[in-house]
């Protein structure tokens, strides 16, 4: 068993841990990632896309005005500014006046309520006190909506050293209740780095061929903008200096590819989801830019793309 | 692992090692607890306020006698003397000087205790007490009114065998003491009190049980002493040793002992006045502590050897005993937390918090693994319904927290006041300390619940109650506690341990279990290629 593991090069939780996150992701450029709101401005001076911030409360106080603010808006998503694992995300439509999420309706003290939880540090990673933050609700692209009910699926791509070296979509179902984390039942599709079409998919570490919710065939299914994906999620990861991070990119029906969030301890499931280990794809980085006290290796953006999907290419047989 | 990871582990390693065989093999301290019923270490500690006079405190001291052997005394006091006089075949402490403010007093001693039985001679003749011994303990004195009219009326009364027989008149003296008087903690303790009454408290009733066996005609005294406990202070009690055929013999009409003293109980002194007093003094206090060593006593010598300085030095038995009773807890949690490493980086399962199993065996070390569990459960249970109610009422969440603390303090009370109904007491002791903890616990489990489900918050509390179930037979065993108490340099060896562990890159059980289906479906694609 552990044999074939190594043999298929699968990162384990404790070498990532040392060998990954410790060693590439200083500690004091963790807040960069940690703090969406932090995340949004690197990225917004960057000139990578991102979703519209309406509102934003780190007080009980401005807490009360949050709403108002959101008059105009139809669809919404309020979450913590330093939330985990998609905790504390309360995705809202606003009709008439009323709020609803879903088939629950939401009143205005249900969202206020919620808004508090979260700058008392409910939701946030610590415990510490957190800032509600509204964003404008991300409509799924046509080409990905018929897969699944609700929900929007996001495009998880692994940057190591400013490689892209895998990638997956995770794409929420009935059962994740309208999230995309993988443990709470939402699918993950592995994503072939060179060609961006679905290669496999499993759900709750099984292998599936089609949607669970729609029945619609996953496995084949060709990204779209596939190529601005990558670029969107490098161009992020380079922002952040971080040497192992996680993007998650919406590919969104108007904006087209933007950043959701950017992790600095990127889980180890899209290995299952790619049928492949990590390993191999980071041995091979580290083999063409040299050792991290080495003599830099200056490659452009586009170069570092086509390096990681020569990289997967060549390893994927 | 790293090449520079395995020789710092290694030699940490090495060195616990190292510490821990010079001692076991060169010094011959052994590994496990070879005497079950070793020696005890008692200490006593006063307290004294005094108003600048010059005073003194003094307070009974143990001697080698009969069925103990006192040693390795010690006595640390600021500012005063210490000195120790022989009086009346006492031995009396004595700290003497200007008493200003609070002063505390503390002795120490070792005592190797067994059961000594004096049995009363079955035949005559019993020879009469020297005239020394009579003057003493024979006649009336403060506190033993053996002559007054209501004593005199009381023996006519039980018509006493001949003065001649004196073990049959002890017997029956005994056995009235024993059996007509009531012990009633509030009552008197003034022997005629008792006799008027019926009824008296310990001390009493020891009185009255002396005054009696005198006015009889057989010499008698109190003697000061303290019966020993495991897991709680010692008792200072008082009994009554009566002269026949040469030899004190011991009995008490309210332990319920005769001729023989229980294991375990040890003589401070005889005297008719407390085993502590003071002069010069505005207030003062004392106390009894205890534990009980596993180890016998030319062992304690060795490890507290002279020659053998470092050691000597390093050994915590040379601590007072209200400090080795916190570190003897403390060393243990170096090998809860080992446990924790293991379950988290070796197995890789989900505790809430890191250190939340290790505390909740700490928490639990005060009652077995099954009624700890109950009551953790209780409480989480009675701590979420709490949570669950207010939920309602849409409080923030630092009252909110404080109000699941507040139940919880109640379900503490009542666990308590069950406790002292159900004659349970051991379900409250030690049950302070993990009332933060649990109320911490709860509000996990709760916003696990609500955030990644009732099935994923249950499992996570599974796990950390299956942890610190594995860390709760190690906190509670005489065996490890012994161990880490003696070798503390273990410690060293669990950081080698940790840096061994620390530097794993390997799969843990969980990576194994959650790749598993790759695995499989690799070696099933293989072979179709």
């Amino acid at each position: 068993m552990i044999a074939a593991l190594r043999r298929l090069g699968v990162l384990g939780i404790n070498r990532r841990n040392a060998d990954y996150t410790l060693a590439w992701n200083e500690r004091r450029l963790y807040p960069l990632v940690d703090d969406k709101l932090t995340t949004k401005r690197l990225c917004q001076e960057a000139g990578i896309p991102v979703p519209k911030l309406l509102a934003v409360a780190e007080t009980h106080l401005t807490s009360r005005r949050l709403l108002d603010q959101l008059a105009e808006e139809t669809a919404f998503v309020l979450k913590p500014a330093r939330g985990a694992m998609g905790n504390g995300i309360l995705v809202l439509e606003q009709r008439e006046g009323r709020l609803w999420r879903g088939a629950r309706p939401y009143a205005r003290e249900d969202f206020e309520y919620h808004a508090a939880g979260i700058i008392s540090g409910l939701y946030s990673l610590a415990g510490h006190s957190d800032a509600s933050m509204v964003e404008e609700r991300l409509e799924t692209h046509p080409s990905l909506a018929p897969l699944r009910d609700d929900g929007v699926p996001d495009i998880r791509v692994i940057v190591y050293r400013g490689i892209p070296v895998m990638c997956m979509m995770r794409m929420p179902t009935r059962l994740s209740d309208g999230r995309a984390n993988l443990h709470q039942g939402a699918v993950g599709v592995g994503i072939d780095l060179v060609s961006g079409r679905a290669i496999h998919a499993m759900l709750r570490g099984h292998r599936i061929e089609k949607s669970p919710d729609t029945g619609q065939p996953i496995v084949g299914l060709l990204l779209p903008e596939f190529d601005v994906v990558l670029h969107t999620a490098v161009a992020a990861a380079d922002q952040t200096g971080l040497g192992y991070v996680g993007a998650d990119v919406v590919l969104d029906a108007r904006l087209g590819p933007v950043i959701l969030e950017l992790n600095a301890r990127p889980g180890l499931a899209i290995q299952l989801a790619n049928r492949a280990g990590l390993l191999p794809r980071l041995d091979a980085v580290d083999a063409r830019l040299g050792p991290k006290d080495g003599p830099p290796v200056e490659l452009t953006l586009e170069e570092r793309i086509a390096l990681g999907r020569s990289v997967a290419a060549r390893l994927s047989r | 692992m790293h090449r520079t990871v395995f020789v710092a582990g290694a030699l940490f390693v090495a060195l616990g090692l190292g510490l821990f065989s010079t001692k076991t093999l060169q010094y011959g301290i052994p590994v496990a607890p070879t005497e079950n019923l070793g020696p005890w270490q008692v200490e006593l500690r006063i307290s004294a306020r005094g108003d600048g006079a010059r005073g003194s405190v003094r307070a009974l001291l143990p001697s080698t006698e009969g069925g103990q052997i006192i040693f390795d005394e010690r006595s640390s006091s600021d500012r005063l003397q210490f000195s120790i006089r022989e009086r009346g075949g006492n031995r009396i402490g004595v700290w003497t000087g200007w008493l200003q403010d609070v002063h505390e007093v503390v002795y120490q001693f070792r005592v190797q205790s067994h059961a000594v039985t004096t049995p009363l001679p079955s035949q005559g003749p019993y020879p009469e007490a020297p005239k020394q011994l009579r003057s003493v303990w024979g006649q009336p004195s403060p506190g033993i009114p053996s002559d007054a009219p209501p004593v005199k009326e009381l023996l006519d009364s039980l018509r006493l065998p001949t003065a001649a027989d004196q073990p049959a008149r002890i017997r029956t003296i005994y056995s009235f003491v024993s059996h007509e008087i009531a012990t009633v903690r509030s009552a008197s303790s003034d022997a005629l009190l008792t006799l008027a009454r019926r009824e008296g408290n310990g001390e009493g009733k020891e009185r009255l049980l002396v005054t009696l066996l005198r006015a009889a005609g057989i010499p008698a005294r109190l003697a000061h002493g303290l019966g020993l406990r495991e897991s709680t202070a010692p008792d200072e009690l008082l009994w009554a040793e009566a002269w026949v055929a040469e030899a004190w013999v011991p009995m008490s009409a309210v332990h319920d002992f005769f001729e023989t003293t229980p294991d375990d109980y040890i003589v401070l002194g005889r005297s008719n006045v407390p085993v502590v007093e003071a002069t010069g003094v505005s207030a003062i206090g004392h106390r009894f502590q205890s534990l009980r060593e596993h180890l016998r006593p030319d062992e304690i010598a060795n490890l507290l050897a002279p020659d053998n300085r470092l050691f000597a030095w390093l050994s915590l038995y040379r601590l007072p005993v209200t400090w080795q009773s916190v570190l003897r807890v403390l060393l243990l949690m170096p090998l809860g937390a080992l446990i924790v490493a293991v379950f988290r980086n070796l197995v890789g399962i989900k505790t809430y918090g890191t250190f939340m199993p290790v505390l909740i065996a700490l928490a639990l070390r005060g009652f077995p693994l099954h009624l700890g569990l109950a009551l953790v459960a209780a409480v989480i249970a009675l701590g979420y319904f709490a949570r669950f109610s207010l939920e309602r009422l849409r409080l923030l969440m630092v009252p909110r927290l404080s109000i699941v603390l507040c139940f919880v303090v109640l379900a503490v009370m009542l666990f308590a006041l069950t406790g002292q109904d159900t004659g349970v007491a051991t379900l409250f002791a030690g049950a302070l300390l993990p009332i933060v903890i649990l109320t911490m616990l709860i509000e996990r489990v709760y916003i696990t619940t609500s955030e990644e489900g009732f099935r994923e918050a249950i499992l996570r509390a599974f796990w950390s109650v299956l942890v610190a179930s594995a860390i709760h037979p190690i906190f509670r065993s005489a065996h490890a506690e012994y161990l880490m108490f003696s070798f503390p340099e273990l410690v060293i060896v669990v950081i080698g341990l940790l840096i061994w562990l620390g530097g794993y890159m390997g799969y843990r059980v969980a990576d194994l279990i959650r790749f598993r289906e790759l695995v499989a479906g690799e070696t099933a694609g293989g072979a179709v290629r």
